[in-house]
């Protein structure tokens, strides 16, 4: 009867929609579209939800140290736990729906949304980055299927391994900065704030002291800088650098006991590991060793040739002098005058050619006897003469080997046939100086010059300005003899 | 029967705390107004978890239910709204 007077007391709109909405919830229900139902216990309402098995997810998500979130079939959040919110620094509410993706660039989003397709099955991992305010964050999540009751989704846990990959990171970039280091050609030390050596390399380390780790700066390698007097020293330099003040090109002499390295040239720069502050400076060191010696070498050089070219001049004006006062004609002074340069020019030939260093006596009176060695073939003997001089010896050899030659080849033995001529090393007298001879025999009838000549002069003076050196000539009938006495400094005769 | 012009559609949605079909049944809602309603409509969402006995006044059984109060006639769409065109019906805004 109940039924009856219900019925009649609505209308048939009404009686229809009563009717549309109980098949209505029987459909929702059958087809799984609410999760939750109002039941009406005396005169208060209670709502009971369909969570079935999964029920109790929130608290024990809610329950763990790591970050925990559920999606449903959709990839929609339904619930991020505290340890999560916190992980990514965003309130739970930021995150619900689409707005945690939203989180990731498209590459983390793919791979986001492939774990939740694929957890709907089984169980799943993958990694993902993430920025969280101004780090990167990477992610080990593991999705799995799990049961709302009526709905089925996917619950993932988010484990942090950040640290785990920046200490990955660290090393791999330690292992890189240590390969650089050892691989660079150039000397290169590293020294903490204090200026305490902290990393050094195998080029460094040739030329610092012995187990230079730890040590300062400046007692692990000793600089001298010749810019800068007494007043810098490396370990100023290693201050500024690590203060922040970049030093380049210095060049500095290296006292520490190295085997070659004598000159650097040493650039020090601060050195920034992460955000503004320097960890201390970071010491290059380019062996400049060869390169100062060529210097040297060359102003040397330059010195030397300065003062040969002042002293030849003086030679060529002198012999020009001599020449023209015991010349008759202006024929015989040219042709006197010529040999005579021509004899200064072929031992500067000679000594330039060995770079002004170690001619040897042979060299000198070689070069002298060339235009008649050949044809005197067999008559003319040189014997020890293998012996070096200096280059000041050389030219005044040069010179008495001329007139010596000259004076021969015009009277003396090689003006004939049959002479013969023997320049021999004799030995060194008590006070260092070596002894030469110069000897011709079986020539023409020798009588001693009435007038004597330049050349003569020239033979009896040249090696005789130093102390113990000096010729002696000898117009013996059976030829001419002249002793050559080389000071002990201008040979190199052991 | 179409909504009028000048009469906004007055919606109220029933959700039983963040069950996973009720926030889907927010999420098609927001979507379906954003689309089809925008600026014709209020919508007012109650959660029948913290306030059970507001289901009395509009009979509520199954959560999630829309109930279209404006304009008239009431209607009622029960589940998470997913079938949008369905849900454009019975609010008779279809197009």
């Amino acid at each position: 009867m109940t039924v009856v007077s219900l019925a009649s007391a609505l209308t048939r709109d009404e009686l229809e929609a009563r009717l549309y909405e109980a098949e209505e919830t029987l459909r929702a229900i059958r087809e799984g579209e609410i999760d939750a139902v109002v039941i009406k216990g005396g005169a208060t309402e209670q709502v009971f939800t369909l969570e079935g098995d999964g029920h109790s997810y929130r608290t024990f998500m809610e329950a763990m140290d790591i970050g925990a979130a559920a999606f449903d079939a959709e990839g929609q959040l339904l619930y991020a736990n505290q340890a999560l919110c916190t992980l990514l620094d965003r309130p739970a509410g930021m995150l619900s729906g689409q707005a945690l993706l939203g989180m990731l660039d498209a590459v983390n989003q793919t791979t986001f949304r492939r774990l939740l397709t694929q957890a709907l099955q089984e169980r799943q991992s993958a990694e993902i980055h993430v920025r969280v305010g101004d780090n990167e964050s990477s992610f080990l999540l593991t999705g799995a299927p799990i049961d709302f009751g009526v709905v089925s989704g996917v619950a993932v846990t988010f484990t942090d391994i950040s640290e785990r990959e920046q200490i990955a990171a660290a090393k791999e970039s330690e292992r890189l900065a240590r390969s650089v280091l050892a691989s660079a050609n150039e000397a290169v030390i590293v020294c903490d704030r204090a200026g305490r050596v902290t990393h050094i390399n195998a080029a460094a380390e040739r030329i610092c002291a012995e187990a230079p780790i730890g040590k300062r700066f400046e007692e692990a390698i000793e600089l001298t800088f010749a810019d800068a007097s007494e007043l810098m020293s490396g370990g100023d330099i290693v201050a500024m650098a690590a203060g922040g003040t970049p030093v380049q090109g210095l060049e500095a002499a290296v006292k520490t006991s190295a085997v070659d390295v004598t000159d650097v040239m040493l650039s020090a720069a601060p050195l920034v590991v992460s955000g503004e502050r320097t960890q201390g400076c970071v010491v290059t060191l380019i062996n400049l060793s060869q390169r100062k010696a060529a210097e040297r070498r060359q102003a040397l050089l330059m010195g030397e040739l300065d003062h040969r070219v002042k002293n030849t001049l003086a030679m060529v004006l002198a012999i020009s002098a001599r020449t023209a006062s015991h010349e008759r004609t202006i024929e015989d002074f040219q042709k006197s005058f010529s040999g005579r340069i021509q004899a200064l020019a072929a031992t500067h030939t000679l000594l330039s050619n060995a770079s002004w260093e170690n001619l040897e006596i042979k060299d000198v009176l070689s070069v002298e006897l060339a235009p008649y060695a050949t044809l005197s073939s067999g008559r003319i003997t040189l014997e020890g003469l293998d012996i070096s001089v200096d280059s000041k010896t050389a030219v005044s050899l040069g010179l008495v080997f001329h007139e010596l030659t000259t004076n021969a080849v015009k009277y003396g033995a090689l003006s004939t046939r049959a002479g013969k001529l023997s320049v021999r090393r004799i030995g060194l007298l008590d006070d260092g100086a070596l002894q030469i001879e110069w000897e011709e025999r079986d020539g023409p009838l020798v009588t001693p010059p009435t007038v004597s000549g330049f050349g003569q002069t020239l033979i009896s003076r040249s090696l005789g300005s130093g102390p113990n050196g000096g010729t002696k000539l000898e117009y013996r009938p059976t030829g001419v003899v002249c002793q050559i006495l080389i000071p002990k400094y201008g040979h190199f005769h052991s | 029967m179409a909504a009028s012009s000048n009469e906004p559609v007055k919606l109220v949605l029933y959700v039983a705390g963040e069950t996973p079909k009720s926030l889907a049944a927010i999420r098609n809602l927001e979507k379906i107004c954003s689309e089809h309603l925008a600026g014709k409509y209020r919508v007012e969402v109650i959660d029948l978890k913290k306030q059970p006995q507001l289901a009395r006044e509009h009979g509520i059984v199954a959560i999630p239910t829309l109930v279209k109060e404006l304009p008239v006639p009431i209607r009622k769409i029960i589940g998470d709204l997913s079938d949008t065109q369905k849900v454009l019906v019975h609010l008779s805004v279809e197009e």
